[in-house]
C-alpha cells in the first residue's frame, strides 16, 4: 500500500517536473525542473530495488548531464538569465505526431503481452550479480564501450585544442 | 505503512540529525579556537553557560559562543537583492543541506540503538559507495544555484569556480576509492569497514596510503576547505556565492558546508580508516562463524564503535583545521592542473599498481608479501615524484629589458 502511494506521488513528480522544464522559458529554471524529473526517477528505481541503476541514474543525469547542460547554458550569450522572447514552435503538430509514435513503439511489446507475466520475483538485481555479469560475459563490451569513450574524450580533448598556427618563434625554441 | 516502521525510521533518522548539527557547532568553536591560536589571537572565549548569572564568569572556554551565534543568525535581516530570483534564491540553502544529510545514513555508524532496525539494514546497501558519491555530487548545484539566483557577479564567478572545482576533484576522489572496493570487492560501506577489523586498515598499505592523500586533497577540494576555497575567496570575489546571503539562509549553507565535511570524513574513515574498529571494538565476526550478520561487532561497552568512529572523523577534520590555517590559498590554473595533471594520473596509476599487488599476494609468503609491498610503494612515490618534476613550471630568473 505504501509503495503505491510512494509510486504515485513520484510519478506525479516526475510528469510535473517534466512539464515545467518543457513550459519554462527560462531556461536555468528549465534545468533544474528536468533535475527534478530525473530525481524523482531515481527514486522510483529504489522503489524497484534498482539500487545500482538508482545511483548511476542520480550520478551520470544528475550530477554529469545536468552539470553539462548547466555550463552549456552558461557559456551561451543571449540565453542567460531571464528571457521573455517567445520560443517559435512551428511545427508543433508534427513534433507531436512523432513524440506519440515513439511512445507507441515503445510501449507496444509491453502492451502486446497485457496480462503482465509474473517473472519479477525471479531477477535478482544485486549490485554484486551485476558485477559479475559485467565482469564475466559481457567483458568485451564493457571494454568495448570503455575504448568508445575513451576516443570521445580524446577527440574532445583535440577539438577543444584547435588547429594550432605554427608560429616563427615557437619553431626557434 | 505500519506504525513500527515509522517508528523505527524515526530511531534511525534523528540522532543522525541531533548529533551531526551538535558537533557542527562544536567543530565551529572548534575551528575558530584553532585559527586564532594559530593566528596568535584567544578567539572566542567570553560566552558563557548562556541564560543564566553565570553567562559572563564561567565562561568556559567560550563553548558558548556557537550558539549565541545561531541566535544572532535568526533574528538578522533577510535581505534578498532586488534582481534575484527569490524562489531559488530559497531553494538553494536548502539543496546544500539536504544532500550533505541524506548521505550520512550510508555510513556504518553503528548505533547502541540501531542493532536490529529494519531501516538502518535498509540503508546499508551494497552500492552505498556509489550513492555517497552521486549524492554529494548535488551539492555542486546547490552552489551553482546560489551564485546564480544572486543576480552578482562575483556571486556568479563563485558559483562558476565552485563547479569547475568540484566537477574536476571528483573525479580524483572517486578514483582514489575504487582502490579500497577492489581490495574489498565490495561496495557496501559496512563491509568494507568490516574488511579492515583490528588493524588491517587500508592506510596501512602503500596503495592505500596513497589513496587515502589523493582522496584527502580531493575532499578538500569537494568542500571548498583551505587551501581550496576559491569558490568562495573574501578576497578576491567577496565570499562568492554567499555574497548576497544572510541570516538564517547563511547559517544554513554554513550548516551544511560542515556536515558535508563530516560525511566526507566519515566516507575516509570508512574506507582508509577502519570506520569504528579500535582498541575494545571487535569486528569481523562473520568471517569467525560468530555471527551471521554482515555488519556486527563487539565493544567493550555499547556505542564505542561509534566513539571511534567519531574521533576518527574529528582527527580528520582537526588537520583539515590546521591546513586552513597554514596554507594559502591556490590560484585557479594551479588548481585546475593540480587536479588533472597531478592526482588523476598518480590515482590511475595506483588502481593499476594495487590490482597487480592484489593478485601477486594471492599466494605469497610474508617475505614476499614485503618486497611487493616495499616496489609499490616506490612506483607510487617515484610516480608522484616524477609527476612532481614534469608539472614545475618554467620559471627562469627575471630578465630586465629597460632597467638595470
Amino acid at each position: 500500500m505504501s509503495e503505491q502511494i510512494a509510486f504515485w506521488m513520484l510519478s506525479a513528480i516526475a510528469v510535473l517536473g517534466a512539464l515545467v522544464a518543457v513550459r519554462k522559458r527560462n531556461l536555468i529554471h528549465g534545468v533544474f525542473a528536468l533535475m527534478i524529473f530525473f530525481a524523482a526517477l531515481s527514486v522510483l528505481f529504489l522503489l524497484l530495488l534498482a539500487e545500482f541503476i538508482a545511483a548511476v541514474q542520480i550520478l551520470v543525469y544528475i550530477g554529469a548531464v545536468g552539470i553539462l547542460l548547466l555550463f552549456a547554458i552558461m557559456l551561451t550569450e543571449r540565453v542567460t538569465g531571464d528571457d521573455d522572447r517567445r520560443m517559435t514552435s512551428r511545427g508543433w503538430f508534427w513534433g507531436f505526431a512523432v513524440a506519440a509514435a515513439v511512445f507507441v513503439i515503445l510501449l507496444l511489446p509491453v502492451i502486446q503481452q497485457l496480462p503482465s507475466p509474473e517473472a519479477a520475483q525471479t531477477i535478482d538485481p544485486s549490485v554484486k550479480e551485476l558485477g559479475h555479469k559485467l565482469m564475466n560475459p559481457y567483458v568485451v563490451t564493457l571494454e568495448v564501450l570503455a575504448l568508445l569513450l575513451t576516443a570521445a574524450l580524446i577527440g574532445a580533448v583535440t577539438a577543444a585544442q584547435g588547429v594550432r598556427m605554427p608560429k616563427e618563434e615557437d619553431s626557434q625554441e | 505503512m505500519s506504525l513500527d516502521l515509522i517508528r523505527d525510521i524515526l530511531i534511525a533518522t534523528v540522532p543522525l540529525l541531533v548529533i551531526f548539527p551538535t558537533l557542527f557547532a562544536f567543530t565551529t568553536w572548534l575551528e575558530r579556537k584553532a585559527l586564532a591560536r594559530i593566528q596568535n589571537r584567544v578567539g572566542p572565549d567570553k560566552v558563557g553557560v548562556p541564560l543564566t548569572r553565570y553567562g559572563g564568569r564561567f565562561s568556559l572556554f567560550g563553548l558558548g559562543q556557537p550558539l549565541a551565534d545561531g541566535i544572532k543568525m535568526l533574528f538578522k535581516e533577510n535581505i534578498v537583492p532586488r534582481g534575484a530570483d527569490r524562489l531559488f534564491h530559497l531553494l538553494a540553502p536548502i539543496l546544500a543541506l539536504i544532500p550533505a544529510m541524506l548521505v550520512l545514513c550510508f555510513l556504518p555508524l553503528e548505533f547502541p540503538w540501531t542493532k536490529s532496525l529494519l531501516p538502518v539494514q535498509a540503508f546499508l546497501l551494497d552500492s552505498a559507495v556509489i550513492f555517497f558519491f552521486a549524492i554529494t555530487g548535488l551539492n555542486t548545484l546547490a552552489v551553482f544555484m546560489a551564485g546564480w539566483a544572486s543576480r552578482n557577479k562575483y556571486s556568479l564567478l563563485g558559483g562558476m569556480r565552485a563547479v569547475a572545482q568540484m566537477v574536476s576533484y571528483e573525479i580524483p576522489l572517486v578514483l582514489s576509492a575504487v582502490v579500497v572496493v577492489m581490495m574489498v570487492g565490495s561496495l557496501n560501506a559496512a563491509e568494507i569497514a568490516n574488511a579492515q577489523a583490528g588493524w588491517d586498515w587500508f592506510v596501512f598499505t602503500p596503495w592505500g596510503l596513497a589513496a587515502f592523500v589523493i582522496f584527502f586533497i580531493a575532499a578538500l577540494a569537494e568542500t571548498n576547505r583551505s587551501p581550496f576555497d576559491l569558490p568562495e575567496a573574501e578576497s578576491e570575489i567577496i565570499a562568492g556565492y554567499f555574497t548576497e546571503y544572510s541570516g538564517f539562509k547563511f547559517a544554513l549553507f554554513f550548516l551544511g558546508e560542515y556536515i558535508a565535511i563530516f560525511a566526507i570524513s566519515g566516507l575516509a574513515v570508512t574506507l582508509f580508516l577502519g570506520g569504528g574498529s579500535g582498541p575494545g571494538v571487535a569486528m569481523n565476526l562473520v568471517d569467525q562463524g560468530l555471527a551471521t550478520e554482515r555488519w556486527v561487532t563487539v565493544s567493550a561497552f555499547p556505542g564505542l564503535a561509534v566513539i571511534w568512529f567519531l574521533v576518527k572523523i574529528f582527527a580528520i577534520i582537526a588537520v583539515m583545521i590546521w591546513l586552513r590555517g597554514t596554507l594559502p590559498r591556490l590560484r585557479v590554473d594551479q588548481l585546475m592542473g593540480f587536479a588533472w595533471k597531478f592526482l588523476l594520473p598518480l590515482s590511475i596509476l595506483n588502481i593499476i599498481v594495487a590490482g597487480f599487488a592484489w593478485h601477486a599476494q594471492q599466494q605469497a609468503s610474508g617475505t614476499v608479501k614485503a618486497i611487493i609491498w616495499v616496489v609499490c610503494l616506490l612506483i607510487l612515490y617515484a610516480t608522484a615524484k616524477g609527476l612532481d618534476q614534469l608539472n614545475r613550471p618554467n620559471v627562469r630568473p627575471r630578465e630586465y629589458k629597460y632597467a638595470e
